[in-house]
This record gives structure tokens, C-alpha cells and sequence, in this order.
């Protein structure tokens, strides 16, 4: 027994001094400013008590705003990876050819960084769309980005493409996990694909749709990278999401005490967002 | 299986071993950086420590960093116990945010860049008083006035820049339009519908295929908007940045005329019809790939685009030349030229780094090599005397001098707007009018009302 308690803190310890200082103790301090009026240089931070939190909810329009667009990206967004990622994922795990070699090609946008991959679709969509659009003549694709709906979807496209593969690497573990004679022996009695899909597959595989929905609703409120080098929150800071419109209040206007009590808030609504949803899944996970 | 289990064993301690270093490898740079904690002990091994001392220069001009640095390395060679290390992070926001998060992170550098009146209120602290070096004595009139704050100076003038509408000589020519008749809004304005004219009707086709429009219009980039064309507005209205830095409102008497020059550009660039899509035209499509290739004849910049446009085509850029932005009821044959940005110096850096720091500069600006490096590469009109002999050699830098010698010249007062105004407000504003969200009335108001709030 002693000899597991000591390989247990050997393991454990390192990184849970690491998550402590550098995620759990950051948290307070943050805390301690959003009650302060700092602006990221020098020491002085005043004690303001609640202002701060009271000038998000009747001046920031900018915030509330952005909570808003943010909110309906994460739903939209979530529907789509998951359907998307889901479907790759029963077309790898059928018996064909080359079944490896997609999982590779499917997962590989996950791979690079949120930024560089912003900079790329930002060119796509503003060069590459607007000249297929000339040439074809089709100008729904010219101009995009440069409204408000058009950089939404463009945020959506890009995001489902970069996370989709990743949805679908998990979901292709907990198909795989299901075992073949259930399957048999549902189409023995005579059910068809899209019945043995609804009644037998998805059930079993409820507990990947449990961490795919929470990992995709987290990712989307979290959107920073991307989100900064599609749009900048442009047009006029009307595709801001949460994130960015933290790190302008911060870094732009230097008001730092302000941009934390914002961060406060955006932790316990995610959180609570993520853990309702966690919860709500797990109730619906059937037991093998 | 003995064998696989050590194997495993002293993979672990390996792993749990580089994590330990990662983290004394941290501590360490600190120590080198650190600040005034490890003054003391600095001091008493100064005699050791003659040889190398290494310099942290944090800048933002991304069009001068290979030069920069390049310079650097001459005054390397020149001292012999120096090391500069360059970081460069480019303009606006983005620089202002890696700064900050310098100094957070405890790896301030030695020589930093700040604004106008604005930025050295914001960095006073960290700001070393620099009214004792020689440059001081040598600033033109006026130049120094941003960076001077209860009759001290805290920071060196970078250049002078200047910016207006900068135009394509030989696409003017060829057009059959005579610049010199160009004194003021109402000509320019006729200019302009002409050269339109013959683009639209195709006349100069054959000697530039890819002329499509008159002007290119980067709303995306806000602060070519919000602060470059709102000062030649608001210059009208202000004399200096100081003056705008104190100004707890503003009037915004020509704001008229400032939505006409907004209005000129918007209607007559590719996108006339369809002006939403103007917001998504960033820096690189209205120079690089824009007036460079001879696809738009007439840009809102300023002199800093010359090396970007040399080397996509030397000739058009030795073609260029400077308009005045034309404001009705005011100055309408001005361009508005001052100081963008200031080196300034740490003054928690240690006795030895600052000491080499300043002699950088000073080499930088005064000495032969030093000026040289500031006009022939950087490309810089140095606000300082003692460059009788080195004129600007680039098309737009001669454009600037021959302006701010004629006294054609308005100051920047956007230096002296409130934090975030220029290019959050009054930028994001001006979006929303191009896409037709809001109409002027509304914009102006709503600009003014922002204004007196952030004050």
C-alpha cells in the first residue's frame, strides 16, 4: 500500500504543482483585480468593489454583444462538428480500402495552429472566393467577411473543418467499441441500417457524444486564435467573440481590472454551461 | 522483462527530470533580466563584468528591422562589448499588448518604443529621463514636444513621417491631368472624376492592364481612418497633440470636409457600388497589391510605404509623389507630418544597460554611420539638424521635405486622442458608415459622445 501512495505523489505531484500555480492560483489573483481598477502597468490597482461588474452589465454593450454571438456560434458550431465528425467516423469504420490513410487525411487540419490556419481561411475567403465568384459570376461568394453574416459562417466553416477530425478520431474509438453481434443480430431480425443506427449504435455510443459535445462547446466559447486572425472582430467589432473582446478591453483600452471581472464571468459561464451539459449526457449513457 | 521494467524506469526519470530543468531554465533568464532586486549584487561585479553587456531593443517598425538590425551589427563591431538583441513586433494594437506583457512576464527590455502624450503618461514609470544627451540639443523645433512632459525629455524621436494622398505620376501623365492645377478640394475632386472617366472608358488599357479604379480605400486597417484621416480634420481644429490630449471635448468642426475625403476615396475606388466590402480591403491589398502593380492610381499613406512598394516595382515607387488632403474651410494644401514613435529607454534597467542603451542611440542619430544607416536604409527623415548632407533619396521622403520646408505641414494630433478613440471608435464607426449602418449625423455624434466619456 505505502509503496503506491509514493509512486501516486511521485507522478501526480509535478503536475499538480504545475496546474496549481500556473491555472488554480492565477484564478484568485484574477479575481483579486476584477475588483480593482489596474491597467497593466505599473502597481497601483484601487480598490472599486463592484464597479466594475456593474459597468458590464449596464455600459459594456460591446460584452453583451459578444456573449450573445458567441453563445449562438458555440450552438450552431456544435451541431455542425459533431454531425460532421460523426458521420466521417461511421464512414471510416466500414470495411474499405484506405480506411487508415483517410482517418490520417480527416484528422491532419486538426494539427495546425489556430492562427496560421485563421491567416489561411481569411486569405481563401477574401481572395480565392471572390475570384471564383468573378469568374462564375455568383456573387453571394464575393466580398465575404466584410458583413456580419458572412464572417459568422466563415468562423463556423473554418472551426468544423479544423475540429471536425478530431470529433471524429473519438467517436471512431467508441464505435469500434461496440460489438459486432449486437449489430448482427439486429439485422438478423430484420432492421435496417438508419433503425440499427438510431436504436442500437448511437445509444452505445452515447458516452463519446458526452466528451464530443463538451470539447466542441468549450473550444467554441473559448475561440481566440482564429477568431483574431479571420476577422478581428471586424466588420465594426461585430464578429468580436467573448475572448477577443477580453483581450481588447485589456490590452486596447489598458483597462485590465475591467477586462478581469469580464474573464470572471466568462470562467463561470462556461463552466456552468459545460458542466450542465456534462451532466445532462451522463444521464443518458446507457450501461453494456 | 527485468529489462523492459529498468527501461521504463529511467524513461520516466528522464521525463520528471526535463520537467524540473524546464522550470530552472525559467528562473534563470530571469535572473539575467531581473530588475532592481539584482541591482546591488550587479553592482559590486561591475568590474567583472566589463565585457559584454547585452542590450534588449523591443520595437514595433516592422519596415526597418532587417536595417535595424543590420545596424546593430556595425555598432557591435565599433564597441566590442555590446550584444543587441532586436525583437520586433509590428504596429498598433499588437504592439502595445507584447509590451505590456513584457514587462509582466519580468523580461523588460532595455529600449522600448512609445507614442505620443498618451503612452508616456501610461509608461511614465518606466520611463528614463533623457534630457541630459547630446541629441536633445540637436531636435528640430517642436519635434521633442511629445515626448516632453514638465520640461523633461523621456524619450528620442524615431522620424518624421508624413502622409497625404500619394499618387501615381505617370498614370496622372498619361491621363492628360495636370497635378500642379491640384490646390485644393474642388480640383481634386475634378481630377478625380476625370481620371475615372477615362479608366472606366478604357483609354488606359493598353499602358496599364490592371488600372481599375482611382483610389483603394483599407477600411479594415482603422487606424488609416480613424487616426490618419481624422487628423487632417481634427489638426484644423487642434495645434498640437498636446492640445488634443487635453481637450476634454471636441467640436469637430470639419467633419464635413473629413466625410468628403472619406466620401471621395470610398466612391471611387473598385468597390463604389458596393462600399461594405471596403472593410474587408486591408494594408497589403491597397499597397502591395494595389498601388504597387498599378491597379489604383491614388492612395490614402504615408512615406513608410516606399520600401514596401520598391521592391515589389522600383519604378513605380521612384514615381510616386504626395497630394494634399484638402480640407474645405481650412488648410486645403497641407499634409499632416510629425513624430510616430519615440525610443525610449528603461530606467529599471541596470546602470551598464542603460549606459550602453543611450550611447546606441546616440551613435544611431548622430554619428556618421549611424545617420547614414537612418536616411539611406531605414529610409527615416531624422527631425534633427546636422543632416544638411544626407537628403532623403526616395521619391516620398523628398515629397515630405519639400512640404515641411514650403510650412505646408499640420501636426498629428492623433497622438493626443483618448486611448482606443481613433481606431476603436471613430474606425469602427466609419465601417459601419461605409456599410451604410449608420448614417454621418449618427457617426459624429457618436464619436463626440465617446470622446468627452473617455476624458
Amino acid at each position: 500500500m505505502k509503496k503506491n501512495k509514493g509512486w501516486f505523489i511521485l507522478f501526480v505531484g509535478p503536475i499538480l504543482l504545475a496546474f496549481l500555480v500556473v491555472q488554480i492560483i492565477p484564478i484568485f489573483i484574477g479575481m483579486y483585480y476584477s475588483f480593482t481598477d489596474w491597467d497593466g502597468i505599473g502597481n497601483q490597482a484601487n480598490w472599486v468593489g463592484l464597479q466594475n461588474y456593474i459597468e458590464i452589465f449596464t455600459q459594456d454593450e460591446g460584452f453583451l454583444h459578444a456573449f450573445a454571438f458567441t453563445t449562438i456560434f458555440a450552438i450552431v458550431s456544435v451541431f455542425i462538428i459533431n454531425i460532421i465528425g460523426f458521420g466521417l467516423a461511421l464512414l471510416v469504420t466500414k470495411e474499405m480500402k484506405g480506411n487508415n490513410f483517410l482517418r490520417g487525411i480527416f484528422f491532419m487540419p486538426n494539427l495546425i495552429g489556430g492562427l496560421i490556419l485563421g491567416f489561411i481561411w481569411q486569405f481563401i475567403f477574401i481572395k480565392a472566393f471572390d475570384w471564383i465568384g468573378a469568374q462564375l459570376g455568383v456573387s453571394a461568394l464575393q466580398g465575404w467577411l466584410s458583413t456580419t453574416m458572412t464572417g459568422f459562417w466563415g468562423l463556423v466553416i473554418l472551426m468544423s473543418w479544423q475540429l471536425s477530425g478530431y470529433m471524429m478520431v473519438i467517436y471512431i474509438s467508441a464505435l469500434q467499441g461496440i460489438p459486432e453481434s449486437l449489430k448482427e443480430a439486429a439485422a438478423i431480425d430484420g432492421a435496417n441500417y438508419l433503425q440499427r443506427l438510431r436504436h442500437i449504435i448511437i445509444p452505445l455510443v452515447a458516452p463519446a457524444f458526452t466528451v464530443g459535445i463538451f470539447l466542441s462547446l468549450s473550444n467554441a466559447f473559448k475561440l481566440f486564435d482564429q477568431n483574431l486572425a479571420l476577422t478581428n472582430g471586424g466588420p465594426y467589432n461585430s464578429t468580436q467573440m467573448l475572448a477577443l473582446n477580453i483581450y481588447s478591453t485589456a490590452f486596447t483600452y489598458n483597462k485590465l481590472g475591467l477586462a478581469q471581472a469580464k474573464a470572471v464571468i466568462f470562467l463561470f459561464t462556461v463552466a456552468i454551461i459545460t458542466l450542465t451539459q456534462l451532466y445532462y449526457n451522463k444521464k443518458k449513457e446507457v450501461e453494456m | 522483462m527485468k529489462y523492459k521494467k529498468s527501461l521504463v524506469f529511467s524513461l520516466i526519470t528522464v521525463l520528471l527530470f526535463s520537467l524540473f530543468l524546464t522550470g530552472c531554465g525559467e528562473k534563470e533568464v530571469n535572473q539575467t533580466d531581473g530588475p532592481t532586486a539584482q541591482k546591488e549584487t550587479q553592482k559590486t561585479e561591475k568590474e567583472d563584468k566589463k565585457e559584454t553587456v547585452e542590450v534588449d531593443i523591443f520595437q514595433f517598425k516592422v519596415e526597418v528591422a532587417k536595417a535595424l538590425e543590420e545596424a546593430a551589427k556595425v555598432y557591435e563591431e565599433e564597441k566590442g562589448n555590446v550584444k543587441i538583441n532586436i525583437q520586433t513586433v509590428g504596429g498598433g494594437d499588437d504592439y502595445g499588448a507584447a509590451l505590456r506583457a513584457k514587462f509582466q512576464s519580468r523580461q523588460e527590455p532595455d529600449i522600448f518604443n512609445v507614442g505620443g502624450p498618451q503612452d508616456v503618461e501610461d509608461w511614465m514609470d518606466t520611463l528614463e529621463d533623457l534630457s541630459d544627451q547630446p541629441w536633445v540639443d540637436l531636435a528640430l523645433p517642436g519635434m521633442l514636444s511629445g515626448a516632453t512632459v514638465d520640461g523633461k525629455v523621456y524619450a528620442l524621436p524615431f522620424n518624421v513621417e508624413g502622409y497625404g494622398f500619394i499618387y501615381n505620376k505617370r498614370i496622372f501623365k498619361d491621363a492628360g491631368i495636370d497635378v500642379s492645377q491640384i490646390k485644393d478640394f474642388a480640383s481634386l475632386e475634378k481630377a478625380v472624376q476625370e481620371l475615372d472617366g477615362k479608366i472606366k472608358a478604357g483609354d488606359l488599357k493598353d499602358k496599364y492592364p490592371l488600372l481599375e479604379a482611382v483610389f483603394e480605400m483599407p477600411a479594415k486597417e482603422r487606424w488609416v481612418t480613424g487616426l490618419h484621416a481624422s487628423n487632417a480634420a481634427l489638426s484644423q481644429e487642434f495645434d498640437s497633440s498636446i492640445a488634443a490630449y487635453e481637450a476634454k471635448e471636441i467640436d469637430f468642426k470639419y467633419a464635413d470636409a473629413y466625410k468628403a475625403i472619406i466620401d471621395l476615396q470610398a466612391n471611387y475606388s473598385a468597390n463604389s457600388e458596393t462600399k461594405d466590402r471596403l472593410v474587408a480591403v486591408d494594408y497589403a491589398t491597397q499597397v502591395d497589391e494595389g498601388l504597387a502593380i498599378e491597379r489604383v492610381a491614388m492612395i490614402q499613406q504615408g512615406n513608410w510605404i516606399y520600401g514596401g512598394v520598391y521592391d515589389i516595382d522600383p519604378e513605380v515607387a521612384d514615381n510616386l509623389d504626395i497630394l494634399p488632403m484638402p480640407i474645405q474651410g481650412g488648410k486645403e494644401d497641407c499634409i499632416p507630418v510629425g513624430v510616430p514613435m519615440h525610443w525610449s529607454i528603461n530606467t529599471k534597467s541596470t546602470p551598464e544597460k542603460k549606459e550602453a542603451a543611450k550611447d546606441f542611440l546616440n551613435w544611431l542619430y548622430t554619428s556618421e554611420t549611424g545617420k547614414d544607416f537612418v536616411v539611406n536604409q531605414f529610409f527615416f527623415i531624422p527631425p534633427f539638424e546636422g543632416y544638411e548632407d544626407l537628403q532623403p533619396k526616395d521619391s516620398l521622403g523628398k515629397a515630405v521635405k519639400r512640404y515641411s520646408e514650403e510650412g505646408k505641414t499640420t501636426p498629428w494630433v492623433f497622438m493626443g486622442y483618448p486611448t482606443a478613440w481613433g481606431e476603436d471608435v471613430l474606425g469602427v464607426e466609419i465601417q459601419k458608415y461605409l456599410a451604410e449602418k449608420v448614417t454621418w449625423e449618427e457617426l459624429v455624434e457618436e464619436v463626440k459622445t465617446k470622446w468627452t466619456e473617455s476624458r
